[in-house]
């Protein structure tokens, strides 16, 4: 059981001890293994976002009742695949009057603070890249990027859509991303540390959805309007700005902002995952198995989600987001200090 | 802040404009200040076609005018020319035509309604009425063969009887609407989301819907309890006990609970037809060569989208002289460019909607 | 409660993901075609009388009718065609057919590759022109099959 728990901490073990058995220096050595890391980050992700069209298609098929991709490869499984080729021997067009620089630059960026987030994130005992002591921190700070690259591609497309689509993500991201830190605050308040693995290994008891229920719905409100998803999905607003943002965007420029939505999403349920949901604790099944699973879960929400409900409007979403979330986070916060107090002094 | 207008050019090519419309519309930043409707890209001017046809080869063209309400169109149209040459329709074919008017009122405001919602960015909202009206096309190609465009109607009745099977198969789909309706509630009506969306947006007050000359749900919604089957009975809807849902703030939402009720009005009005139904032959007697009277006639009946009317002026030839069509989306179409003034994008999408359009009608 | 309406739409749509689905898997089922219905035009052309009634019916005139005299003063055709890109299969030539050797097929898939292909020849074409509704059987074993 331990050996399958500790399968990929092994194997970064060996491969540590290989590198350092050929004589190369502590520098090299770690270097090397950061590039593992990454590309092992990458990896995932990559994959992730193809199985995750897959899915997403075929979850909206069924809630449709429609058995949704089932031509290319038994039960679709291919389907992406196809995609993702049509899409890359797509004519590639930037608009005549687009600012092409910053045109090409935002789709590249749109997928950077997603991979430096996933740096943080335990995927199982052991397995963090980089166990940070301000874990939470950094990663607050790094996902806050993400607003930049969509208001580049809204502003360079030089269309109204996609100018109204990137006004809109800024707003809105912005917003959300108040609520999303306060309700973490909880979190960190209880374990009293900001160390992504302490907080992990202080759920080894009980899960903090549990002690935070309030702030686990906020997260998942605020972490929706994140990922720019449905029902919060107003930057794209297909029915309003035809794609929003991504309007003007065609070919693998076009599948970078698909890939970077759906590593938003793979990043966002691995966030609530660590914070709520106990993380890779679980009986019986090796503990990256567990955190597969409790992800999943997240994601199988958000799309169900996606596909019931209708847009919000975009000062609905405002008002929701400062009149209401903010103000309830903030209650919680006051709670939890309260608590935790009582906790402390009383010892109850 | 004083900022820089900006025109948008809404459509023609647009997901959300229901076909070929356009709305050119000025935004200043979300708020939408004014907004002016093109229309014409659809139009295959169907009154001029008329005056090249003989009065049966102009049913078919009526199909395509709302092309979601085949239905209506045809009874609207034989049902003038009817009324132009004094000509009798036997029972049968009334209580049936009566049936398939009723079933297409609920076709036409099951798209009507799932595209309402999807332009608030429901989809699979969209895609549950579109499961229900596919049980009512079965119904229609049973008869008649068609699935859209049906040319079922004749001038002095209906050109095929119903088939046997097709009786049980009603009754069967009037019994699965009630469950249909109330899943369609559950998923969308009781929505906060969907509340918050259309709750006291594009309102049309009682006057202006009265002023524009609106018809069908939209000017039921503003609180005007006009409709053509209970204001000026046509056929034989006077026989028949239902109610017409009257709504009074005029916003999208009661425009959208108007066509949801409706629909279980137009239930209870095939049931009472079903209970009725005489038996007999469905074509009354007609000349071969069907010849009015010089003279002229207008005619209107209650199409899901409103008043739909049609007139005519005869010169005793086998072809009208002249054919004019009242057509109700057209009509609704007008009040657009003032109530979208003031609402975000995303209401004037909704408001757009929620009016219930059909281009093929529009642009005749 | 206020937040209510949101759950009751999840919980219909999580019951629908796991109801049963409808979709039709066209080519490999073939949807079931009525009897009545109105598809691909088929002529019987040795009972034709060539009385002109379906091309008068037609709307759009898309029926073009030839036909000679044999020694007997009786009519016989020597060309129909119908032009099916303007066709609006409307029905009112085969409902003006006197002898009723106009019919409709059950044919569903008209695609075709040439534009000239649409045009349905009645006369010339001895797959349109056979007496025995052999289009219609076609869509009845392909059913069963
Ligand atoms: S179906 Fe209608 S349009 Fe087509 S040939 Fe017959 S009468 Fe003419
Ligand atoms: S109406 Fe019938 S019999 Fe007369 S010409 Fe046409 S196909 Fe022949």
């Amino acid at each position: 059981m331990s050996v399958l728990d500790n399968l990929f901490v092994k194997i970064a073990a060996l491969v540590r001890t290989t590198l350092t058995g050929l004589g190369l220096g502590d520098i090299w050595v770690n270097l090397a293994m950061v590039i593992l890391y990454l590309a092992g980050i990458l990896g995932v992700m990559i994959t992730a976002a193809l199985v995750l069209v897959l899915v997403e298609r075929k979850i909206a098929g069924f809630i449709q009742l429609r058995p949704g991709p089932n031509r290319v490869g038994p039960w679709g499984s291919l389907q992406t695949v196809a995609d993702t080729i049509k899409l890359l021997t797509k004519e590639d067009i930037i608009p005549a009057c687009a600012d092409r620089k910053v045109f090409m630059l935002a789709p590249v960026l749109v997928l950077v603070p997603t991979i430096l987030a996933f740096a943080v994130i335990p995927f199982g005992k052991g397995m963090i890249a980089t166990d940070v002591n301000i874990g939470i921190f950094y990663l607050i700070a790094v996902s806050s990027l993400a607003t930049i690259p969509f208001l580049m591609a809204g502003w360079s497309s030089n269309n109204k859509y996609s100018l109204l689509g990137g006004m809109r993500a800024v707003a809105q991201m912005v917003s959300y991303e108040v609520p999303m830190v306060f309700s973490l605050l909880g979190v960190v308040m209880i374990v009293g540390s900001l160390q992504m693995s302490a907080i992990v290994e202080a759920q080894s008891k009980v899960w903090f959805v549990l002690l935070q229920p309030v702030a686990f719905l906020i997260y998942v409100i605020a972490a929706t309007a994140e990922c720019n998803r449905a029902p919060f999905d107003i930057p794209e607003g297909e029915s309003e700005l035809v794609a929003g943002v991504f309007t003007e965007y065609t070919g693998m420029k076009w599948a970078l902002f698909f890939l970077a939505e759906y590593a938003n999403l793979v990043l966002v349920s691995a966030i609530a995952t660590t914070m709520f949901l106990g993380g890779w604790h679980g009986p019986v099944l090796p503990g990256w198995f567990w955190f597969f699973i409790k992800t999943s879960i997240m994601i199988f929400f958000f799309m169900w989600m996606r596909w019931t409900f209708p847009r919000v409007r975009v000062d609905h979403l405002m008002h929701f987001g400062w009149k209401f979330l903010v103000p309830l986070s903030l209650a919680n916060i006051f709670i939890t200090g309260i608590g935790v107090y009582l906790y402390k002094t009383i010892g109850w | 802040m004083r900022t820089q207008e900006i025109t948008v050019n809404l459509g023609p090519q647009h997901p959300s404009t229901h076909g070929v419309f356009r709305l050119v519309i000025h935004l200043d930043g979300e708020v939408a200040t004014g907004g002016t409707s093109v229309l014409g890209y659809l139009h295959r001017g169907l009154e001029k076609l008329a005056e090249s046809r003989t009065y049966p080869q102009f049913i078919p063209y009526t199909d395509r005018l709302d092309y979601l309400a085949s239905m209506s169109n045809n009874l609207a149209y034989v049902q003038t020319v009817e009324k132009l040459m004094g000509i009798e329709v036997p029972e049968r074919a009334e209580y049936l035509r009566v049936i398939f008017a009723e079933l297409q009122r609920i076709a036409s405001h099951m798209v009507g309604v799932g595209t309402f919602v999807m332009d608030l960015g429901a989809v699979t909202a969209v895609f549950y009425p579109f499961i229900h009206r596919e049980k009512i096309l079965d119904l229609f190609s049973m008869t008649c063969g068609g699935r859209l465009t049906y040319n079922y109607m004749r001038i002095g009745g209906l050109s095929h009887d119903i088939p046997e099977e097709f009786l049980p198969k009603l009754q069967e789909f009037l019994d699965y609407m009630r469950t249909a309706l109330e899943e369609y509630h559950q998923l969308v009506t009781g929505n906060e989301i969907f509340l918050a969306r259309t709750k006291g947006v594009g309102v049309i007050t009682k006057e202006m819907a009265m002023s524009y000359g609106l018809s069908g749900p939209n000017v039921r919604a503003s609180g005007v309890c006009y409709d053509v089957r209970k204001a000026h009975p046509y056929g034989i809807y006077d026989r028949f006990n239902f109610n017409v849902p009257v709504f009074e703030s005029g916003d999208t939402f009661d425009r959208y609970m108007v066509r949801m009720i409706e629909m279980e009005e137009s239930v209870k009005i095939i049931r009472q037809a079903i209970k009725d139904l005489p038996e007999g032959p469905v074509l009354g007697k007609v000349p071969k060569l069907i010849k009015p009277p010089a003279g002229e006639v207008y005619h209107s009946i209650e199409n899901p989208k409103g008043e739909l009317g049609f007139y005519i002026v005869s010169d005793g030839s086998p072809k009208p002289y002249r054919l004019h069509i009242r057509r109700p989306s057209f009509v609704n179409l007008g009040v657009l460019e003032e109530i979208i003034k003031g609402w975000k994008v995303a209401d004037v999408i909704a408001i757009l909607a929620s009016l219930d359009i059909v281009l093929g009608e529009v642009d005749g | 409660m206020y937040g209510s309406g949101v759950v009751k739409g999840l919980a219909l749509t999580l019951k629908k993901f796991f109801s049963k689905k409808i979709t039709e898997q066209y080519p490999e089922e073939r949807p079931f075609i009525d009897h009545r219905w109105r598809g691909s035009l088929q002529l019987d052309k040795d009972a034709c009388i060539c009385c002109n009634m379906c091309v008068n019916a037609c709307p759009n005139g898309v029926i073009t009718l030839e036909s000679g005299k044999d020694e007997n003063n009786k009519r016989f055709l020597t060309r129909y065609e119908v032009n099916f890109e303007r066709c609006l299969v409307c029905g009112l030539c085969v409902e003006a057919c006197p002898k009723q050797c106009l019919k409709f097929t059950r044919e569903y898939e008209l695609a075709t590759y040439f534009r000239d292909d649409v045009k349905l020849g009645l006369y010339h074409n001895p797959k349109l022109s056979a007496p025995s509704s052999t289009y219609a059987q076609k869509t009845e074993q392909k059913k069963e099959g």
